[in-house]
């Protein structure tokens, strides 16, 4: 498919491509802000934002309203969007970088199940609605169960000192299915579950719903702090497309970064998670076609991913809200139907075997 | 020109005496499952070493070892002069550098990209290519002949072309040691030439020392001045005249072969026996020796004694049932003319019993090594006593240590008159009886049908020098 011109091709479009991503966020996070139930018009946008820094005074010739809509309720969906298809992303690349596969996702290792289940215990637990909890339950319990079960799957594919890849994937399967039993048990059993059902549905089909800026600030933290790791990472990824033994020969100590990606991967996740319900196809395709775009190699790779994976979730909330307004769509269901399309495209495009090794 | 920095030629010249790789008493298992027991070699800077072994053979496991990625169940390795296990990983792949059989690369990665990994070890996580990293990976791609192909994607690269990307990439890492594991196994010929004459170019203009696995006898001949035959242990060990050696090669692969200098060439080949060549290289290999009259039965290193001694005075001798993996087994392929094998651990199976009892009715003399006896092996003394009352001459060999014992506890003059409980108690084989008396039992009716007791393998030859065709000896 790549022959030595695209190779050609692909060095000089890197900068362009990050260069491109990086003006194309903004915008998008702009219109997703601009565009809603109440249309408001960019430059309005731009002049509320500004005044928000009090760096700016523009004089105020608008309805009060919008400013509370878009600092509110706009701005930090819009930015909880981003921040969610950034950490999905660049999960994605560390969990195919790690096992060499082009074809692997962020929920791999149990984290959506695990996040799930806290979700369906938070829905449940009837201490939301009574007590007015400071933090809504629900991202803390989805946050620590991806967590728990990632730490779980990797403790029991554990093996004499070695976590052999297969083990670990075929632990995460059965776990997997082990969870999800659980949390269909749960709500077959709990009476309290009738009523919250449709606010569980939806997250399970993932919506991003922030309230609030303090979940924006500590999944943004999280965020910055993951996707910095991962580009220190970067040439341990490049390392590991040699397979694990090639990337002892080159002095790595495999074990340790491989738990080390995996963490990393999966605190990205489970952050993501914690504010957005399962989203699909995002960690999948967003590192895929930006490989296309600019080449393996992993820091590019990384920065570009964040960045695109920023964007099309931004993009794809934006449409979910829209499209058929005043309806809202669940984010998870929009991907998916502009994702798996896409995929498949390329699977038929690209005719490589792809095979676990 | 120089792949390596003048500092670290130094380095070497320090180290001069001492190996740069040494393996120590090395065993290794893959679960329960047993590789080999005891290996010991050894590698000096400079040489250019070729594993040679059939399939299963363990020089997979072996360079795997070396190359620090497992660990030895017991011994140790030592690369220049410290315990590997005493290496930092990072420092260990600025010295080491392995080449694979081959490399599926999921990723579309280039050419360039790929020989830059090889940088890694000195480059780092945080760090980045300075001028020196880029003038090695130049380097190295201009040596390997790689550079006319830096921006094309690995993975549409020939077969030969990728095993030389991978030469380079290891080249980048400027090892003073290059791990090869059957660098040619899935080239055709051209490249595996190509890649060979590579290897041998950065042995000697470059001083980067070789140990490569190798399946193809012939081309190992070619290109290796220093040759090992492995088999679960290191069977031989020298130039390639000394180890093809065709009594050798047809125990170990288990085929006839003949092995010597075709008209026109200047080196050593492996031929089938039948053809054209062979007819030509027969003259080279050694004169047909008798079928052999005698057959060891040993195990755990009891055999090593009436082995060596058989093999001194050049008498043939069968040997077996033997444990692949058994120190007497190892030992065995290189003296014996002929070994009964067994799978590592295995009890003895209805198909090598069968090969025992058509050897048995073959031979004059069995000598019965002092063993350990357990379930998996007290068939051989019931073999024996079968032989023993067919009229074999069988001969018990006595454990070493106990032979000053036994001379001081029983005088010989009453030995031989004394009853069959003190013979018996010199065969010693009732503290090596794992079968709950079985065993026991088994060598005293041995020594009721006429078994001799010896202490020495010298005795052997006294006691029966006709059967044994010795006349060879003064």
């Amino acid at each position: 498919m790549a022959s030595a011109k695209v190779v050609h091709l692909r060095r000089r479009l890197t900068p362009l491509v990050l260069a491109g991503l990086s003006v194309l966020l903004p915008l998008t996070l702009l219109a997703a802000v601009s565009a809603g139930s109440t249309a408001i018009p960019f430059g309005t946008v731009l002049q509320i934002l500004l005044n928000g820094s009090h760096l700016f005074h523009f004089r105020q010739s608008w309805d009060p309203a919008l400013a509370i809509i878009i600092w509110d309720l706009r701005l930090p969906e819009a930015l909880g969007a981003a921040l969610v298809g950034a950490g999905l992303a660049v999960a994605g690349v560390l969990f195919q970088g790690m096992l060499r596969n082009p074809l692997a996702d962020p929920f791999l290792m149990g984290t959506s199940s695990g996040a799930a289940l806290g979700a369906v215990i938070a829905f449940i637990l009837p201490l939301d609605a009574t007590y007015g909890l400071f933090f809504s339950l629900t991202p803390l319990l989805a946050f620590s169960g991806a967590l728990l079960t990632v730490l779980l799957v990797y403790a029991i594919a554990r093996v004499g000192g070695r976590t052999p890849v297969v083990t670990l994937l075929l632990a995460g399967v059965v776990m997997n299915a082990l969870l999800v039993a659980v949390q269909t048990l749960i709500l077959t059993l709990s009476p309290q579950a009738q009523f919250n059902l449709q606010a569980l549905f939806n997250w399970l089909s993932g919506g991003i719903s922030v309230n609030s800026w303090w979940p924006v600030m500590i999944v943004g933290a999280i965020m910055v702090a993951g996707v910095g790791g991962a580009l220190v990472l970067g040439q341990v990824l490049d390392a590991f497309a040699l397979g694990e033994e090639g990337a002892a020969h080159l002095g790595l100590r495999v074990e340790w970064y491989k738990f080390l990606l995996i963490m990393l991967g999966s605190l990205l996740t489970a952050a993501a998670v914690s504010i957005s319900g399962l989203i699909g196809f995002v960690g999948l395709v967003t590192p895929h076609m930006l490989r296309l775009l600019i080449g393996p190699r992993h820091r590019p790779l990384i920065a570009a991913s964040a960045l695109g994976g920023a964007s099309f979730l931004t993009l794809a909330d934006l449409l979910a809200r829209t499209v058929i307004a005043p309806a809202v769509l669940p984010v998870g269901v929009f991907t998916a139907l502009i994702g798996a399309p896409f995929f498949l495209y390329l699977l038929r495009q690209s005719k490589k075997e792809y095979r676990w090794s | 020109m120089h792949l390596r920095p003048e500092s670290r030629g130094r380095d070497l010249s320090v180290m001069e005496g001492a190996p740069l790789l040494e393996a120590r008493h090395v065993s290794f298992g893959y679960g329960s499952q047993p590789i080999f027991f005891d290996v010991c070699l050894q590698i000096a800077a400079g040489e250019m070493v070729g594993l040679l072994g059939p399939n299963g053979s363990g020089k997979t496991t072996l360079l795997r070892l070396l190359s620090g990625v497992l660990r030895p169940a017991q011994g140790e390795i030592w690369l220049q002069g410290r315990e590997l296990e005493r290496w930092r990983r990072r420092e260990l792949a600025r010295v080491v550098a392995v080449v694979p059989q081959e490399l599926h690369m999921p990723f579309e990665f280039t050419v360039e990209q790929l020989v830059a990994l090889g940088r890694f070890p000195f480059v780092g996580l945080l760090g980045s290519y300075g001028p020196q990293d880029r003038a090695r990976i130049a380097e190295a791609m201009r040596v390997t002949g790689v550079d006319v192909l830096a921006t094309r994607p690995f993975n549409e690269l020939s077969g030969g072309e990728r095993q030389r990307v991978l030469v380079a990439m290891a080249l980048a890492q400027q090892p003073h040691l290059l791990l090869l594991d059957e660098p040619t196994a899935h080239l055709d010929i051209r490249y595996q030439i190509e890649v060979l004459e590579l290897v041998q170019r950065l042995n000697r203009e470059h001083g980067v020392t070789v140990l490569a696995a190798m399946h193809d006898l012939n081309l190992a001949a070619r290109y290796f001045p220093r040759l090992i035959l492995f088999q679960r242990g290191v069977v031989a060990d020298g130039t390639p005249a000394s180890v093809l050696e065709p009594r050798l090669l047809s125990r170990v692969y288990g085929i006839a072969v003949r092995v010597g200098i075709v008209r026109g060439t200047t080196h050593f080949s492996v031929v089938p026996p039948g053809s054209y060549e062979a007819q030509e290289a027969e003259e080279e290999t050694e004169p047909r020796e008798p079928s052999p009259r005698v057959l060891v039965m040993a195990g755990g290193g009891s055999g090593e004694r009436v082995m060596r001694a058989l093999a001194d005075w050049h008498i043939p001798f069968l040997a077996g049932v033997l444990n692949i993996g058994d120190s007497d087994h190892t030992l065995a392929l290189r003296l014996a003319s002929r070994v009964l094998s067994e799978q590592p651990y295995a009890p003895i199976s209805p198909a090598a019993l069968a090969e025992l009892r058509a050897a048995l009715s073959t031979i004059d003399v069995l000598i019965i090594c002092p063993m350990y006896v357990g379930p998996g092996n007290v068939t051989l003394l019931r073999e024996a006593l079968a032989a023993a009352r067919q009229g074999r001459r069988v001969l018990l060999l006595a454990p070493e240590a106990s032979e000053s014992d036994s001379i001081t506890v029983i005088p010989e003059a009453e030995a031989e008159s004394a009853e069959l409980s003190a013979l018996l108690a010199r065969t010693g084989i009732a503290q090596r009886d794992y079968t709950g008396g079985e065993a026991t039992r088994l060598v005293e009716q041995l020594l009721q049908a006429g078994a001799c007791l010896i202490s020495r393998p010298i005795e052997a030859l006294t006691l029966c020098a006709p059967e044994l065709g010795s006349s060879r000896l003064g």
